[in-house]
């Protein structure tokens, strides 16, 4: 008996030292895990947290009044305008987002398809970003420039006889808005397509060229459906931009185009109603959480595996 | 008026980067309807640009495509009907691989030409010729590389072209696989009887399945010919070394008769060869030595002599690298592996098989 105490002992003794080993491990992964925990604490759980507890609770008085009321959610829902400044906020990010897929495709398209050099694309690609080096606020300028009585679009129309007098239609309604905001997002479109474009291998163009298919039939059978998820991304990324743009309405916006963002602006500073403002917040956050789910199955849905 | 296709003088200059080099440089070839035909040579030797050029894909840059006598130099890509299966199988990724098949069949030029029962029957008759009519309403992505290779295969022979063209359509496959659809293929060219010609730089795979191999290197064809004409009678050092890894020994002609000849090896030692060759007595020419048609012998007489310095067990035969006396130049040589092993170091004698000697003259 004591021969097998003897050789128990040992196996014991490598059991513990495995277990304890195990237990080090373990210890220095909760170690790894700690800053990205403390990260998302900071930037992600306190805001949301405040944001939520800011919501329920209500103004009185110019003092915030902690509660637990869901008084103000109800309140983006019934009270106008704050549904239909949604709504509007909504469909003029959709018109951004149409026109901005409209405009981009075709440059996207010529860049992966038509450019041969590298040096070409590089500096096309170049162009599309510059203006981003220009300030936002020069850029919703600019429009006025091009949109107004006495703008370049006015002036031309003139000049050609088309129009006796400026048209006062291009500028200070949602139009304006529209056009500037697409100009502005458009390169994130143009990107977004041309980087799905880029993935099309030239040998299934040249298959296709190859079986007899003309340049229509290639475009609408081969290109097109491989880019619908390009399309998709880059069309939800200037949704979601102009959506929360808050300058180009007030800038080429009408005395009616105001957006949701302005109206959360309006309400934290002039009617420091803080508690409403995080409810709207909240409501577009959520609606914004519903979109990228839905524009992530479809992309998911629509994306070509090779 | 030659059928099939022929090529004259064609020639393509590649620019870049500041320098312009000839990928194809002066081809001349004739390759009869219905026959199967392999471009072969090593990577950058031009034989893909000129299969691009006989399907369209690339324009040459001097030099005429005749088809059954009838120049289509200038003809576009999508009107010249022949088919090019692609290494990377290019499958629509997006189709299914019953769309992908049918897709020459729906295109414009085809229009009115079958109505779609026809060509549902038609994408199926041809999914069953490559045994891929389960995989109908499959995506590509779903299938292996073998069967990607069949689809693409089908697709373009469903449009019943007379001429195939394939660019290193097995390149991506494994070894077995490979084996599997080089029968395939020799199967498909010997029942559908339409012109192949089919690009690689494997010369097994090119041997066991053309009537004629072009070997090729930097832009031209070393030679044109039938597999065992490019085997057994090499026209130049390239090809020799090239095609089954014959080793040359530098040599002399000796004497010559009708059909016969002798060489001198740089040590003295003479081997007599059956056949013709376009070099008078005295002239230094190289002797092909294969492997599988050298053998250790007793006898001094009729031999060339060396030293054994290296031996491979291969499993069929014992390779032994044997260095000819004389600092003659080293050759393989082949031994049954039932024999006793022949120590390194020692002398051999090897004879010659003279019906298979063949001397280069370039």
């Amino acid at each position: 008996m004591t021969a097998m105490t003897t050789i128990e002992r040992p196996v014991e003794l490598k059991g513990t030292s495995i277990r304890s080993a195990r237990a080090i491990e373990r210890r220095r992964l909760l170690l790894w895990l700690v800053p990205p925990l403390a990260w998302f604490t900071v930037f992600m759980l306190i805001p949301y947290a405040t944001l939520l507890y800011t919501s329920l609770g209500h103004v009185d008085d110019m003092r915030f009044i902690p509660g637990l009321s869901l008084d103000n959610f109800v309140r983006v829902f019934t009270v106008d305008p704050y549904l239909s400044v949604i709504l509007k906020s909504a469909r003029i990010g959709l018109m951004t987002a149409v026109f901005s897929s409209i405009v981009a495709y075709p440059l996207a398209f010529y860049l992966a398809f038509h450019v041969r050099t590298q040096r070409l694309k590089f500096l096309i690609y170049l162009l599309v970003i510059v203006p981003w080096w220009a300030s936002y606020l020069v850029k919703a300028y600019a429009w006025k420039t091009i949109l107004g009585s006495g703008g370049i679009l006015n002036v031309g129309m003139q000049n050609l006889g088309l129009v006796h007098e400026p048209v006062r239609l291009f500028l200070y309604n949602e139009f304006s808005v529209d056009m500037t905001l697409t100009y502005i997002f458009t390169p994130f479109a143009v990107l977004s397509i041309y980087a799905q474009l880029e993935r099309v291998p030239t040998s299934l163009i040249e298959a296709a060229r190859n079986l007899g298919a003309d340049g229509w039939m290639i475009f609408r059978r081969i290109i097109l459906p491989i880019s619908v998820p390009g399309v998709v991304a880059g069309a939800i990324i200037t949704f979601s931009l102009a959506f929360g743009d808050f300058v180009a309405p007030v800038l080429v916006g009408g005395p009616d185009s105001v957006m949701i963002s302005n109206v959360v602006i309006n309400l934290l500073g002039v009617a420091f109603d803080w508690p409403m403002a995080a409810a709207i917040g909240l409501v577009i956050i959520t609606l914004g959480l519903l979109l990228i789910s839905a524009s992530g199955w479809l992309e998911e849905k629509t994306q070509t595996r090779f | 008026m030659t059928t099939g296709i022929e090529l004259r003088n064609l020639r393509k200059l590649f620019e870049g980067h500041g320098h312009a080099s000839w990928a194809v440089d002066g081809v001349d070839m004739t390759i009869g309807a219905g026959k199967f035909v392999t471009l072969l040579g090593p990577s950058g030797c031009g034989k893909t640009t000129t299969l691009r050029m006989i399907a369209g894909l690339e324009m040459p840059t001097s030099g005429q495509i005749f088809r059954d006598g009838q120049d289509i130099t200038d003809q576009p890509v999508t009107d010249r009907d022949m088919r090019m299966v692609f290494q990377d199988f290019a499958l629509f990724p997006n189709m299914t691989i019953e769309d992908n098949v049918a897709f020459g069949l729906r295109v414009k030029s085809k229009k009115g030409k079958y109505t779609e029962p026809q060509i549902q029957q038609r994408v199926a008759e041809f999914l069953d010729l490559v045994h891929l009519k389960d995989h109908a309403h499959k995506k590509p992505h779903q299938l292996s590389g073998g069967q990607k290779q069949r689809v693409s295969l089908a697709r373009a022979l469903v449009t019943d072209p007379k001429v195939v063209l394939f660019d290193e359509p097995l390149g991506s496959l494994d070894a077995n696989l490979r084996k599997i659809m080089q029968l395939e293929l020799i199967r498909l060219h010997r029942e559908l009887g339409k012109t192949f010609i089919y690009v690689t730089h494997d010369q097994d795979e090119a041997m066991a399945m053309s009537d004629a191999i072009a070997v090729m290197s930097q832009g031209k064809v070393m030679q044109f010919g039938t597999p065992r004409e490019i085997y057994d009678r090499p026209a130049n050092r390239y090809v020799a070394s090239f095609i089954g890894h014959a080793h040359i020994v530098d040599a002399t002609v000796d004497s010559k008769q009708a059909d016969s000849l002798s060489v001198r090896l740089r040590n003295g030692d003479r081997v007599g060869l059956r056949g013709k060759a376009d070099a008078a007595p005295g002239s230094a020419v190289g002797l092909m030595l294969r492997a599988e048609d050298l053998a250790f012998a007793d006898a001094a007489t009729d031999t060339i002599g060396g030293r054994v310095v290296d031996s491979l067990y291969r499993g069929e035969y014992v390779e032994y690298v044997v260095a000819l006396n004389g600092n003659s130049g080293v050759v393989h040589v082949h031994a049954r592996t039932d024999l006793p092993p022949v120590a390194h170091g020692s002398a051999v004698a090897l004879k010659v098989n003279p019906a298979k000697a063949h001397v280069v003259v370039h």
